[in-house]
This record gives C-alpha cells, sequence and structure tokens, in this order.
C-alpha cells in the first residue's frame, strides 16, 4: 500500500481516494431516492380524504428541535474530521461522541412525533397523504438509525486502532454520510413541514 | 483550542442557523404562498450548498470534477422527476 504523504491521511492510498469517489456516488444515488419520495410526497400532499391534513397534525415544537439538533450535529461531526486532520484523535472522538448523543436525541424526538402522529390518527394506514409523509420520514429516520450503530462502530475502531488510512478513511466517508442526512432533513423540514404549516 | 474551531466552519454553521431562521418567517408571519416558496426554495438550497461545499469539502480533492459531475447529474435527475411529475400530476400542464 502506497501512502502519499501530501494527502490528508483519508485521501493517502489510490484505494481511499476510490473509495470516497464511490462514496459520492452513493450519495448520488441517495439523492435520487430522496427525490422519487418528495415526488410522491408533493403529489399526495392534499388527498387525505378523512383524515388529518399537515397543518393539522405538525407541531413546530418538535420540528425545530429536531432541525437545530440535526445542524448541530452536522457541525460536530465537521469538527470531528478537522480534529482528524490535525491528528488529534482524543478531539475527534470527543466531536464523534457528541454528534452521535445529538443524533440520539434527533431520534428520541422523531420517535415522540411518530407517537403522537398515531394518538391523533395518522398511520400509514390512514389516507395517502399520512401513508407518503411516515414513509418519507421513516426513511430518513432510518438513515439516521444506520448512521447511529455506523458511527459507534466508527468510534470502536478509532479507539482501538487510532487513526490510520484506513480509520480516517471510514470516518471521511462516515461524515460525508451524516452531512447528507442534514441536507436531506432541510429538504423535509422546509418543504414537508414549513411549507405544510404555511 | 481554536484549531479545533476553524473559523470557516464555525461560520458556516452560524450561517446555517441563521438560514433556518430564514425559512422560519414563512411560519411566524403571514405571507403568501409564492412569497414563503420563494424564501423556502432559497433557504433550502443555499443551505445545501454550504453542506456540501464547507462541511463536505467537495472540491477539495483532485477528483473535485467527478465529485460535481456526480452531484450535478443526480440533482438534475431529482429535480426532472420532482417537477415532471408535478407538471404532469398536479399543476394539469
Amino acid at each position: 500500500m502506497k501512502i502519499d504523504h501530501s494527502q490528508p491521511l483519508e485521501y493517502s492510498t489510490h484505494k481511499n481516494e476510490m473509495n470516497i469517489l464511490g462514496f459520492w456516488i452513493f450519495l448520488g444515488a441517495e439523492i435520487m431516492l430522496f427525490a422519487t419520495l418528495f415526488t410522491s410526497y408533493f403529489i399526495y400532499e392534499n388527498r387525505f380524504g378523512n383524515g388529518p391534513s399537515g397543518a393539522e397534525i405538525f407541531e413546530i415544537t418538535p420540528v425545530l428541535i429536531e432541525t437545530v439538533v440535526l445542524l448541530t450535529s452536522s457541525f460536530t461531526i465537521g469538527l470531528a474530521i478537522n480534529a482528524m486532520r490535525l491528528n488529534r484523535p482524543k478531539a475527534m472522538l470527543w466531536f464523534l461522541g457528541i454528534t452521535l448523543l445529538l443524533g440520539a436525541t434527533f431520534l428520541s424526538v422523531e420517535i415522540y412525533e411518530f407517537v403522537h402522529y398515531y394518538h391523533v390518527g395518522a398511520t400509514l394506514q390512514t389516507s395517502a397523504f399520512t401513508g407518503i409523509l411516515l414513509t418519507t420520514l421513516g426513511t430518513h429516520g432510518a438513515h439516521v438509525t444506520f448512521g447511529l450503530f455506523w458511527g459507534i462502530a466508527i468510534f470502536l475502531q478509532v479507539k482501538k486502532h487510532g487513526l490510520n488510512p484506513e480509520t480516517a478513511n471510514k470516518s471521511f466517508n462516515y461524515s460525508l454520510y451524516w452531512h447528507f442526512l442534514d441536507v436531506m432533513w432541510i429538504f423535509i423540514f422546509s418543504f414537508i413541514y414549513l411549507k405544510g404549516m404555511m | 483550542m481554536k484549531e479545533l474551531f476553524p473559523i470557516k466552519q464555525v461560520n458556516g454553521f452560524i450561517f446555517s442557523l441563521l438560514l433556518t431562521v430564514v425559512a422560519l418567517s414563512v411560519y411566524f408571519m403571514d405571507m403568501s404562498f409564492t412569497a414563503g416558496m420563494t424564501i423556502l426554495l432559497v433557504t433550502a438550497f443555499v443551505q445545501a450548498i454550504v453542506q456540501f461545499v464547507l462541511f463536505m469539502h467537495a472540491g477539495e480533492s483532485d477528483d473535485k470534477r467527478t465529485i460535481y459531475t456526480t452531484l450535478y447529474y443526480s440533482a438534475l435527475i431529482a429535480l426532472v422527476t420532482i417537477f415532471g411529475s408535478l407538471l404532469a400530476m398536479v399543476w394539469d400542464m
């Protein structure tokens, strides 16, 4: 394995470079996945039949908490990568740990939100609108859940092996994934919640 | 300690919070649907660009042209899928 020291650790081998490029291509596919969900959402948005409409069930407080928490976690994972490039694994693990805690907070609030929807009678089967709403939010939530487990795995690996081309590369791809989830949430926040409550 | 909080990223974070506040104005203020949607479209896409360029280091490596091509291509497919379907099924054109 040839290591190029002029590059940051996560880019230092040819394989690492390819991994990062491959991950970007995966994120491109993820953008299209969410695009199809948004398409269906916009089509079914007003078809709520006898069920509740978005304006009736959306609550601004949990949504706002989720948004601020996820934005902050996107910032802290950015700081983790910055610490990684400074070769400060301890600081990096702190930032990664904070990111994971914020991710868990986000998920708890989202679960609270889903319970709320269930109680006001908005389930997957209620109407076309609630069906696609929960599918879209659920897909994002499932990504965050997966990201939490992946993040824990990264945390343990960096703690055990320290920073080397391999762990740095994995951490970098993980940070891309986490930022990407934040971007998708911004679109959900804007075009599902705020549009629905406008 | 200072090098752990690079000014570029701190500014980006503050800017993204500001964008959220601007987007929130459509909820707290009375405005037309068109005005509200315009604000949301601008804030959401600016927010996305801040994340991709600033936090995801999209333009920093040697393969940045490939990365940007992938991003533009998938964004194009996404927009065509969304607006094409809206044209055909919601706006009745």
